[in-house]
């Protein structure tokens, strides 16, 4: 029995994905520690039990995420690039391109035809495109994230919100709240302006189709939406798994690489 | 042998400057690589690159530059706001790019509010952005304007003949760079990337006949070395604006790859253009500087900086090239752009990185992106 | 960039709008009061150039016929360069080449639609352009490089030496394009005889440039026209000007936008001069009743414009102005330098000559009036030299009797935001209050209108000026 085991520390997130092969035997989402050793040992600890396993069981374990260079019992370090690629592959097998967007930074990458990143961009310069924006946004408007999400559906006139910037456009949502506007038109606009931002970076490497989406926003339905609008085309669900966990599968898949290539 | 070169690329006042200065050498700094440093050798002046590592906060240049502002020029601002550039005898601002001009205008006014910040020679220095005929008579003009001011301000003579000679005396260190560069393009690498670009920030600021005699024997030791760079490793290229941090070379080494070539204003550029060694001197460094169409900021000019690159390539064997530019950087920023679209098309793997300078470099993040990029080219 | 802005091409929206635009008033009142609720996101902008009163409609009618121009050119065999704002374009309508100035035609596209400019400067970013560009060129340049526009034959430009951002957008645009470049460049000096032969050498080798790439060569007859009517321009804008020193200020908040957008656009064409003699005849009037040009009547605060304006829809900032009894006294676009202007000695007095007696003679003139165009003048070398900003700005401030001064540009502007710090302090120090705005002129996701001018209220209001 080949046990393989990825674990992907993130700034606002820790995941772990257990797999027996080709199939996940558990999986575990925590919210990050202040140390990244005590989110990975937290988030495996927690994923093993639920798998009914020890840590001597498995054979490879591959880190990844900010946290990766500090994780205390991987056998291999990869990027989060070829993580989530590898992952979005595994839950969406005609993904070409894949949007994920985290809690810190929002990237794109794009796959050749046997799988492989051919190309990858990443936004990294402000909160804008990120989940933390999302996050800002939903604090300021004293509603939970899911919620954020959700009231897309119910807006009739989205809110055209002038600045991306998350300084700028939370006064502007100050403003708006305070004039009376529906929650939900606002929340639209915050949607809408997410969409728009990511949709520059998918644009400036170029659409290649099926397109899917992973990471905690992709699970933001008003973004979601917002997006397929945007580029007019589908994005495919990942549906066989949590997106946020497809950077911890994409680790655990390439630790079964590894088992097999030394087999 | 390497220290005097390592030294001298992660210090603002390395020793060997500051035991000529203690000589009664005089030191001025420049900002731009279109800067002849012949003419202020000829004046038997210590010409120093400007730089801006070892900042570590930019609370002053902030006040005066606005927020949309490379942090280069404002790191050079806040060192010499700071009394970190207190050594200099004299400053040339040039019109490298507009950024970089502005800090004239901020130096001379932080000058008045730091006292002590500026120093007594302070030349701006006009750099035409074409080639034609009556530009580079424009250009020669600014030199001899610049030869003027050094003369009577410093009380200095500068001849023909000693022009001549420093241009000789360039060239050979021109010509043993470019036999340095080589020893990187070979399949056994014998120096790396980081060492190589030490050596180069180092040519741009030690004493110059200490810098060749040095790097004279620094080469012969790297040809005799057993020490065999480059097996199974991921050969880089590196190019796009200013970059003086030998960290940012250093880190991508760490990834594992090797840089084996880079096309960068403090890097090795186009070592083989030699300055002509007859006829008016002035002339013949109006000429070659001019010539030099290997920065955006020879606006028309980006084929030829294409093929130049392209021909590093080639030569060096790369693997893949990282584009970097400093936040802010138009010219070098939408430069990579075309770069990016015209190697890749050619089958090169490129990764573009937007950072900020030096030490304000976020290097989790660039560091997850080299890493990304290394497993996309071994993929 | 969204995939139904490609199916139009975005000069000939423009004309359509314009044409549409400028039509609106054939009919009665009742039928434009009609026509307006069709056009529920453009009657802003209408609304606001018919109330320029007969300047409104001429101006309509000048920015139909530029953008007409550059959608039928191929049809009528003439070619079209791309250039910019500073590029006077006095020598190539004399040459009969047809003008795509970027920076203007983004301001009509920010101005005249909702979604102003924006989704042809993210395609700029989608191809590989810096982010941080300057959004003035940025905006139209996109549709360009797009070619969700009419075809440019070349691009001529003026600002290497001046700015490097837009020269950079331009040779962006001609590697991506393939399209041949010329770009004249300027030294940090003005006036000494180096510069100037400088100055004819590198004008006379573009003008060989423009005629080989046109087939033609350069026309005496029609250069002489040409200058003979910028010098008639000239004659009036001074006349303007001179009024404008009147307190309270005869001349209506939008004029100074009027000015120097029709002679970014036709310069040297009849068309301008005749919106310049109607906008002079409501200001004589306005001047001889010892009225201001505000609809309000009441000046209550006069402001210089140290840099450019703010083009957000409907041309929000000049309603803002106006509805608070501010006149606006110009920006750095405003002024040509002409010998005879009435503020040239104040600025050291080295304003341009027209002289049209011989080719040479008027080379030289054209030559000299285009080093001393908008920012190719003023931002040159460092800012507080002779001949440059600071200069200028103070005196032209004081001159007008300012109460205040106001910057407003872009963040792609590395130039001004170098060293818009500086000269705010120096400009207080020469007694006027000074305010930075931070926003976008071009680009309202910098900064939302809203709060932009939010911030500028506030500093009418605190400095005690309103």
């Amino acid at each position: 029995m080949t046990i393989i085991a990825g674990c992907d520390v993130g700034s606002l997130t820790s995941k772990a994905v257990i797999m027996q092969q080709d199939k996940i035997l558990a999986v575990e989402i925590i919210k990050s520690k202040a140390k990244p050793q005590e989110s990975a040992n937290l988030v495996l600890e927690n994923a093993l039990t639920k798998a009914g396993l020890k840590l001597p069981d498995v054979q490879f374990i591959v880190g990844t995420g900010y946290g990766r260079d500090h994780i205390p019992f991987v056998h291999k370090t990869m990027s989060e690039i070829s993580c989530h690629a590898r992952g979005a592959k595994w839950l969406v097998p005609s993904a070409k391109t894949i949007i994920d967007i985290g809690g810190q930074d929002c990237k794109v990458i794009k796959l050749d035809k046997t799988g492989n990143v051919s190309k990858f961009i990443a936004n990294d310069k402000c909160a804008s495109g990120t989940g933390r924006f999302l996050e800002v946004m939903a604090r300021m408007m004293n509603i939970s994230i899911q919620e954020l999400g959700e009231v897309s559906e119910k807006s009739k006139q989205p809110i055209q919100f002038a600045s991306m910037c998350t300084v700028w456009a939370q006064a502007d949502v100050v403003k708006y709240l305070n004039s009376g506007f529906a929650l939900e038109d606002i929340g639209a606009g915050i949607n809408m302006a997410m969409a728009n931002r990511v949709s520059m970076l998918v644009s400036a490497i170029g659409i290649e189709t099926d397109i899917c989406m992973t990471g905690g926003v992709s699970k933001n339905s008003g973004v979601f939406v917002s997006l397929e609008r945007i580029l007019g085309h589908k994005i495919k669900k990942a549906r066989k798994l949590d997106p946020q966990l497809a950077g911890a599968l994409g680790a655990a898949l390439i630790a079964n690489d590894q088992i097999k290539g030394r087999a | 042998m390497i220290d005097i070169f390592l030294n001298a690329a992660r210090t603002i006042e390395p020793n060997a400057v500051s035991e000529e200065k203690q000589h009664g050498k005089l030191v001025v700094g420049y900002t731009c690589s279109y800067l002849p440093a012949e003419i202020l050798h000829a004046a038997h002046i210590i010409p120093m690159r400007l730089r801006g590592i070892e900042t570590h906060s930019l609370e002053i240049a902030d006040s005066y530059y606005g927020p949309f502002i490379c942090t280069f020029p404002k790191c050079l601002l806040q060192l010499a706001s700071q009394g970190s550039y207190h050594f200099l005898d004299g400053a040339i601002i040039s019109t490298g790019c507009d950024g970089m001009r502005r800090l004239d205008e901020c130096w001379r006014k932080a000058g008045s509010d730091y006292h002590g910040s500026l120093p007594s020679f302070f030349h701006y220095f006009d750099v035409p952005h074409k080639r034609e005929s009556y530009a580079i008579s424009w250009f020669i003009e600014e030199i001899r304007k610049l030869i003027q001011h050094l003369k009577t301000h410093f009380n200095v003579k500068i001849t023909d003949d000693a022009i001549r000679q420093s241009i000789q005396l360039y060239n050979h260190g021109r010509r043993l760079m470019f036999e340095l560069d080589s020893l990187r393009h070979t399949e056994q690498v014998r120096i790396s990337g980081a060492h190589a670009f030490a050596v180069s920030v180092a040519g741009t600021i030690l004493p110059r006949e200490l810098f060749t005699e040095q790097l004279a024997l620094f080469l012969n030791h790297v040809k005799n070395t057993n020490t065999i760079m480059g097996k199974n490793q991921k050969r880089l290229m590196v190019v796009g604006s200013v970059n003086d941090d030998l960290e940012l070379i250093e880190l991508i080494e760490q990834c594992g790859a090797i840089v084996v070539s880079e096309h960068l204003c403090f890097g090795i550029r186009n070592e083989d253009d030699l300055v002509n060694e007859t006829g008016d001197p002035v002339a013949a460094l109006a000429d070659r500087y001019l010539s030099n169409s290997a920065c955006p900021r020879m606006f028309g000019y980006f084929s030829e900086r294409l093929n130049l690159v392209k021909e590093k390539i080639q030569k060096a064997h790369v693997h893949g090239v990282i584009m970097q530019n400093i936040r802010f950087c138009d010219l070098h920023g939408s430069e990579n752009g075309l770069m990016e679209h015209a190697l890749e098309a050619l089958g090169i793997p490129c990764m573009r990185i937007e950072r900020e300078y030096g030490s304000l470099t976020e290097t989790g993040r660039i560091k997850m992106r080299i890493q990304a990029f290394l497993e996309r080219i071994e993929s | 960039m969204r995939p139904e802005l490609s199916e139009y091409p975005f000069d000939w929206m423009l004309w359509r709008s314009l044409i549409s635009a400028s039509r609106l008033k054939h009919g009665s009142e009742k039928e434009y009061q009609s026509a307006l609720r069709y056009i529920p996101y453009f009657k802003g902008v209408v609304n606001t150039i018919y109330n320029m009163g007969s300047p409104g409609q001429k101006f309509l009618k000048i920015i139909e016929t530029y953008v007409e121009r550059i959608v039928t050119a191929k049809e009528n065999n003439r070619k079209v360069a791309m250039t910019t704002f500073c590029f006077s374009p006095a020598l190539l309508h004399a040459m009969d080449i047809v003008p795509v100035s970027l920076e203007p035609m983004t301001v009509l596209g920010s101005v005249m639609w909702k979604r102003g400019c924006l989704d042809y400067m993210d395609f700029c970013t989608d191809i590989g352009f810096s982010e941080t560009g300057c959004s003035s060129q940025r905006g139209s340049m996109g549709a360009y490089l797009a070619r969700a526009a009419s075809e440019i034959d070349f691009i001529v430009i003026d600002s290497a030496g001046v700015c490097d951002t837009n020269s950079n957008a331009f040779s962006f645009a001609a590697t991506y394009l393939n399209k041949p470049f010329y770009g004249l460049n300027y030294p940090a000096t003005l006036i000494d005889d180096q510069t100037k032969h400088y100055h004819r050498d590198d004008y006379r080798n573009m003008i060989t440039f423009l005629e080989t790439h046109t087939g033609k060569k350069l026309d005496i007859d029609r250069l002489r026209e040409v200058l003979n009517q910028h010098a008639k321009q000239d004659a009036l804008i001074h006349e303007i000007e001179e009024l404008q020193m009147l307190v309270p200020n005869p001349m209506p908040v939008t004029y100074n936008f009027l000015i120097y957008a029709g002679r970014f656009f036709f310069s040297g064409v009849s068309l301008y001069t005749e919106l310049l003699e109607e906008m002079l005849e409501i200001v004589k009037q306005n001047a001889k009743q010892g009225k201001s040009g505000l609809t309000g009547g009441q000046e209550k605060l006069r402001a210089f414009f140290i840099y450019i304006d703010h083009y957000s829809l409907d041309l929000k900032l000049w309603t803002l102005l106006d509805q608070r009894g501010i006149s606006h006294l110009g920006n750095i676009l405003s002024r040509g330098f002409s010998a005879k202007a009435p503020y040239i000695k104040y600025v050291q007095n080295h304003g341009y000559q027209i002289d049209t007696s011989t080719l040479d003679s008027m080379i030289d003139s054209i030559t000299e009036i285009n080093a001393r165009m908008p920012m190719v003048r003023s931002i040159r070398g460092p800012y507080d030299l002779p001949h440059m900003w600071l200069e200028e700005s103070a005196a032209l401030a004081k001159l007008l009797k300012a109460d205040c001064c106001v910057y407003n540009g872009t963040p792609g502007c590395r130039n001004t935001w170098s060293n818009v710090k500086l000269i705010a302090n120096d400009l207080e120090k020469h007694g006027f209050p000074t305010h930075i705005m931070y926003g976008d002129a071009f680009d309202e996701r910098v900064e939302s209108w809203e709060i932009t001018s939010t911030r500028l209220e506030e500093f009418f209001t605190i400095r005690g000026l309103l």
